[in-house]
């Protein structure tokens, strides 16, 4: 891989997404290196969201985006997307290994069964998630952070090289925080970059090493010890965070 | 006992018999999907949408033959969908409130039709009134070839469109991220459930069929644990019920069988929720 | 006198607002002594009847075309229009007008109205079905229809007479002379349509529609009707019906089932099917005239053209030999050899 290290996981140049008159984003220039575990934060409809559609394709965007140097569709296969758990209606006839099966179905042509091989893949992620017991548990049962935990796995499946989680710790207990950020950090240690939208200030620190302040636009971005001033705090939630100084302290304890 | 074998055998028990199985076995079957979907009204829509095709097939063919006047309720159904669903895309409109005025438009003006046509010169046109609640007991043998073209025809493409069909129900964002054309398998979806309206106008009217789609499916859901297990479960109670309904109505005088195949189904339906043993959703 | 054909033959294609001004048009060119009446009949049943007794006397409007349920037909704003411009309503009555109830009851006070069929079926005549309501269908009875021709001549006449006290008695007799000889006609096509029937066997005798409107022809012609659906036309055939029904055409060796021409065929087919499985030979007999008449110009697009085509239908279909027709009918009508009503000339 180190012939490719110079080639960031996740390029953005001159991203804009609007909705009819509403501008969500504009003129984003992102260059997220490879290895890395990066958040993306700003205060609510930052654009944040947006930002995530673009990088998938689902939503009309002007600009460049790049996955590993690659464009569109090819660029889009190299990734594997974690959406918020919430986004789902948790009230369907299925059991876990079924919904971690589900990333195999880009892979597989309709006519082709799942099989041992695919099986095992899928008991592979979800023991990487510590959810290998609950395999056969139906999903209306799960607490919200083992749904996380399987939406994750799912993801791992894919085994693809960068990995976009929507929110990936709102609402998740602690034990399954835990493990969540476990298995990212395994992820990176292999060389796959993470990027999440985060919504919580004071657990940047302990879990990211990059960076990106979102607000309409990129302002700032980078690693994480050098991107997390007071500074672009303040300018990235405004007025919004009144509690600014609070959290600084929080995230230099 | 030789009664009830001369009456199981009666070629025109048989016949409405089997056009019940076939009806009721997919309509329970694609219920799966837009009970999921929480699109349960679309089924209703399309169906009560159906009607101004039926008087304008009627109308542009001029005889009561039944291909020019299924080809229509077959438009205005699934125009009346499609429309609902695209409606309900919009930011200002929930997906029920876009299906109730689907459904509420396509049959007001179906009625608008319907009492126009049977005011004019021209003729011919008593017997579009039975496309309300149906008329089981007039199944033809034609009618049964549709209706298993149809079987086939739905089968074939939930097999072929299963796993985008099942990842689009369950997450469509997840879906749409996994380059699944979702609005094409939207559409798919919206196509054979309006084909199976239709075919089955004739035997329970527009009125009544939405429920042949809901209450299977409603049923189902409460003793499966898999998507596959859940449409299957439907369809088996589909038939069933349809079956029963069919049965019982053909027994006596004097009952009508669309309906009758209703209360049944919906009967299942109701033990199946009482007896549930499914504990409420999590947060 | 200018030489107007008094029959006031509508153009077949024409609508009810050309009905309308071709009625403003010929009011206009009108220069009678006396104008002659103008009457609007409500279906062609009637209105037939009034053409042939009018003479130059009246001119006559039929508002339902062929192919009409005047069950279910409401009026539209031109035909209240039409109904209000004229001297004497004609209709059925019966209740067969259902849904012009209303308006014929309101015209009524302005314009003499009249139901011919109660006024020409004495009440102990009229057929009521064991549900109490009263069974319209008289005309398909010749000898029942044919009181209207001296029904609408009376009503004509005094109405001319309370016009002109002076100048009506030319049309007076007229109307009388035309409404005899039309009666004799009907009683003749009644008599011969008897004899006709007669020719099926007792045994296969049997009339097998979709619902009930040949109860009338069923008693005159010693007939037995059977009605899949019963009564109503809203009504669903149930299955136990289509197996009855299938059973009895078996059992008495029936040949034919039939469908009137404002019927879907379905349930008949149904019936067909199930008599067919159980190794029957029915078929599908050619279209009947229950609530309307054929096309305008064919000859079952005249009440007696309507009777002689279901007449010889039924028959053929049975199994039952058509006799030729009176002469004083058959100048009016003939048969085809076909299984077809003819086309007569008139």
């Amino acid at each position: 891989m180190s012939a490719h290290a110079a080639v960031p996981a996740l390029e953005l140049s001159g991203v804009s997404v609007s909705y009819g008159q509403t501008h969500a984003i504009t003129d984003v220039d992102l260059s997220i290196p490879q290895g890395t575990l990066a958040a993306i934060v700003g205060p609510n409809g930052a654009g944040k969201s947006s930002l995530m559609k673009a990088v998938l394709g689902l939503t009309s965007a002007t600009g460049d985006v790049k996955v590993l140097g690659k464009r569109a569709a090819a660029g889009r296969h190299l990734v594997a997307y974690v959406p918020q758990r919430r986004s789902v209606d948790w009230d369907f006839p299925a059991t876990v290994l079924d919904v971690v099966l589900m990333g195999l179905y880009r892979e597989l042509r309709w006519w082709r069964r799942i099989g041992r091989g695919e099986r095992d893949r899928a008991m592979q992620a979800l023991a990487e998630v510590g959810m290998a017991d609950l395999a056969r548990r139906q999903i209306t049962k799960l607490s919200g952070g083992q749904q996380q935990r399987v939406f994750l796995a799912r993801a791992l499946v894919q085994d693809a090289d960068l990995y976009l989680l929507d929110e990936p710790l709102a609402g998740v207990d602690a034990p399954s925080e835990a493990a969540l950020m476990a298995t990212l950090r395994n992820l990176v240690a292999s060389g796959r970059t993470v990027v999440a939208v985060h919504h919580d200030l004071s657990t940047l620190q302990a879990h990211f090493d990059w960076l990106a302040f979102i607000h309409r636009k990129v302002i700032a971005a980078g690693p994480l010890t050098e991107c997390l001033t007071l500074e672009n705090l303040r300018s990235t939630y405004g007025t919004q965070l009144l509690a600014v100084p609070a959290v600084w302290e929080a995230t230099h304890a | 006992m030789p009664d009830l074998l001369a009456f199981l055998g009666d070629p025109t028990v048989l016949i409405v018999g089997a056009g019940a199985v076939l009806l009721g076995g997919v309509a329970g079957g694609l219920g799966a999907f837009a009970v999921l979907r929480r699109q349960s009204l679309l089924g209703d829509a399309m169906a009560h949408a159906a009607l101004p095709g039926v008087v304008v097939g009627y109308l542009v063919s001029g005889e009561r033959s039944a291909g020019p006047i299924l080809a229509g309720a077959l438009v205005s159904g699934l125009a009346a969908g499609l429309a609902a669903l695209h409606l309900s895309r919009l930011p200002r409109i929930k997906s029920d409130a876009a299906l109730g005025v689907s459904l509420s438009l396509g049959f007001a003006l179906g009625v608008v039709l319907l009492t126009r046509v049977q005011g004019s010169a021209g003729g011919h046109q008593a017997g579009l009134e039975a496309y309300l609640f149906g008329q089981a007991a007039a199944t033809l043998r034609g009618d049964l070839l549709w209706l298993a073209g149809a079987v086939v025809l739905c089968t074939a493409t939930m097999v072929v469109a299963w796993r985008p069909a099942k990842l689009t129900t369950f997450d469509r964002e997840y879906a749409a991220a996994s380059q699944v054309r979702v609005r094409l398998v939207d559409a798919l979806l919206t196509g054979v459930l309006a084909l199976t309206i239709v075919l089955g106008l004739r035997m329970v009217g527009v009125v009544l069929m939405a429920a042949l789609v809901v209450a299977p499916a409603v049923a189902a859901r409460q003793w499966s644990s898999s998507l596959l297990g859940m449409v299957l479960g439907g369809a088996a109670i589909g038939a069933g019920s349809a079956l029963s309904g069919a049965l019982i109505s053909a027994s006596a005088p004097g009952l009508a069988t669309g309906p009758l195949i209703v209360v049944v189904a919906s009967a299942v339906a109701g033990v199946a929720l009482l007896t549930s043993r499914r504990e409420s959703q999590r947060a | 006198m200018p030489n107007k054909d008094s029959r006031a033959t509508i153009p077949p294609s024409a609508g009810r607002a050309w009905r309308l001004l071709w009625l403003a048009l010929v009011l206009s060119g009108a220069g009678f002594a006396q104008p002659p009446l103008q009457v609007v009949a409500t279906t062609a049943m009637v209105g037939d009847v009034a053409k042939a007794v009018a003479g130059e006397c009246a001119v006559v409007v039929t508002l339902m075309g062929p192919g009409t349920d005047p069950h279910l037909y409401r009026a539209s704003a031109s035909d209240v229009a039409a109904l209000a411009a004229a001297d004497v309503i004609l209709y059925s009555g019966l209740g067969l007008e259902g849904r012009l109830a209303t308006a014929l009851t309101e015209l009524g006070k302005r314009v003499t109205t009249a139901a011919v069929a109660e006024l020409a079926v004495p009440k102990g005549e009229r057929l009521v079905h064991p549900s109490g309501v009263a069974d319209p269908h008289a005309w398909l009875s010749a000898a029942a229809w044919a009181g209207t021709a001296r029904v609408i001549a009376e009503l004509l006449a005094t109405e001319l007479t309370a016009r002109a006290p002076d100048g009506a008695s030319d049309c007076v007799e007229g109307l009388a002379e035309r409404a005899a000889a039309y009666e004799q006609r009907v009683l003749a096509l009644h008599d011969w349509a008897k004899a006709t029937l007669a020719s099926v066997p007792r045994e296969r005798r049997v009339l097998v529609t979709a619902h009930d409107a040949f109860h009338y022809f069923g008693r005159a012609y010693d007939v037995e009707v059977v009605g899949i659906q019963g009564l109503s036309t809203d009504s669903e055939a149930a299955v136990a019906d289509v197996r009855r029904v299938a059973d009895l055409v078996v059992t008495r060796g029936v040949r034919a089932l039939f469908v009137e021409s404002t019927i879907d065929p379905r349930t008949v087919l149904a019936v067909l099917d199930a008599v067919a499985s159980r190794g029957g030979t029915a078929v599908l007999g050619p279209e009947l005239y229950g609530d309307a008449m054929g096309v305008e110009g064919s000859s079952a697009g005249t009440y007696l053209g309507m009777l002689v085509s279901n007449v010889t239908v039924i028959t053929r279909a049975l199994g039952g030999e058509v006799l030729p027709l009176p002469t004083s009918v058959a100048e009016w009508v003939t048969i085809l050899p076909a299984a077809s009503s003819g086309e007569g000339a008139k």
